[in-house]
């Protein structure tokens, strides 16, 4: 039984290591600002360079908690009322990206397009 | 208010589940005694997110930007470890002890550190419970008109009726015998730990630790993860409408890796169930 949790760990470490890291981090990534106000985000509609890695910065005006979710991104994150999060985004390839306001989905949805 | 009751019933689901769990699995083995340690998990994963939950309001700046990300990289990939364990522990007892039921019983409460089962209450409770605290509190914020009081009382009820859900699981479960028990739950427990294993992976590349990848396939046009069917399934098997290839990977090589190492030696148990169980039984509790 330890053997074969050797090897099981043995592969998972090699899968990892198969997998390339991150690249080198341009210097200043550009920023581009989201805000949230009344339940809705600004703008609808984000474009970027494609392969260019970016900050979002997320604006929350709203009293109201609101989760930036994006299942694409793989990003989930709760932004308390009145704050402001700088949310790093890797380098994405060209292509649409949508997210939404889990607590306000009805309003709360855009998308961000790398092109 | 439909929606506040679907989102706190999705960020308690998975807590209610794994606590119902856990909650029979002690039954099972008849240390009811032991229901201190889920509890204690429980309140304190509980007490924790409470306090992240207020933590956030405060913070600002970086600590703000990553900290609550790499705590919930860190809970995440705790709670695979220690479902695996738990999931491997189990499968010792079903299986390698070929005596009567009570053999098993006794064995399963001598060898197994219970302190355990009590870390994975505290991991289900803490994973999504900062986000659920953040988001009564934000509705609290708002409930001055008669609306904002009913999307709070949503908000309750849809934790209300996880709970239920939970309490359900373990009153189902005490009805099933226990190896049937042990093996539902093993394989449960393995596709939830596979699921989140894969989204622990996901952070890590929404962090920039590992790349970020176009999705391997696109199943949003049949089950969308945002509907309500789509997000119970992320929940329990770790469904995704739109994968990367290093989710996809990770999520077989985990359920390879770990149905290995926990059912694998279903082939010949004598042997391995032996050694396995000899130096563990001579560091119980």
């Amino acid at each position: 039984m330890r053997y074969r949790g050797a090897t099981a760990v043995a592969l998972l470490i090699a899968w990892l290591a198969l997998v390339p890291g991150p690249a080198t981090p341009a210097d200043a990534p550009p920023e581009i600002t989201l805000t949230i106000e009344n339940n809705r985000f600004t703008p609808e509609e984000i474009k970027v360079k494609a392969g260019v890695a970016f900050v979002l910065v997320v604006v929350n005006k709203d009293k109201a908690a609101e989760e930036f979710e994006s299942k694409d991104l793989r990003i989930e994150k709760v932004i308390p009322g009145g704050k402001t999060i700088r949310l790093k985004v890797p380098a994405l390839k060209a292509g649409s990206y949508s997210f939404v306001g889990e607590y306000h989905e009805k309003t709360a949805k855009g998308r961000i397009i790398a092109e | 208010m439909g929606a506040a009751f679907l989102i706190t019933l999705r960020e308690a689901f998975e807590a209610a589940l794994l606590l119902g769990l856990v909650y029979t699995y002690l039954d099972k083995i008849h240390a009811r005694e032991q229901f201190h340690w889920v509890t204690l998990g429980g309140v304190l994963g509980l007490v924790a997110s409470v306090a992240m939950g207020v933590a956030v309001g405060f913070l600002s700046g970086p600590l703000l930007d990553l900290g609550p990300d790499l705590i919930g990289a860190t809970v995440v990939f705790l709670a695979v470890i220690l479902l695996t364990w738990h999931a491997w522990w189990m499968q010792q007892h079903s299986r390698g002890i070929r005596g009567q039921i009570e053999e098993r019983i006794d064995r399963a409460r001598t060898t197994q550190r219970l302190w355990i089962v009590g870390l994975i209450a505290f991991t289900g409770v803490f994973r999504e419970g900062a986000e659920t605290v953040v988001f009564l509190w934000g509705i609290m914020a708002e409930a001055t008109s008669v609306a904002g009081w009913g999307s709070l009382l949503a908000g309750v009820a849809g934790v209300a009726t996880a709970a239920l859900l939970g309490w359900a699981i373990f009153h189902g479960g005490k009805s099933l015998s226990l190896p049937t028990f042990f093996t539902i739950t093993t394989v449960l427990i393995l596709f939830l730990a596979a699921g989140l294993f894969s989204t622990g992976l996901g952070r890590l590349q929404s962090l920039g630790v590992l790349p970020m990848m176009a999705p391997l396939w696109d199943t949003s046009w049949l089950l969308s993860d945002r509907s309500v069917v789509g997000s119970f399934l992320a929940g329990l098997v770790g469904y995704r409408a739109r994968p990367s290839l290093i989710e996809v990977t990770g999520y077989i090589a985990y359920l390879v890796g770990a149905g290995y190492l926990v059912l694998g030696g279903a082939l010949h148990p004598a042997p391995s169930a032996r050694a396995a169980r000899e130096p563990a039984a001579s560091r119980s509790r």
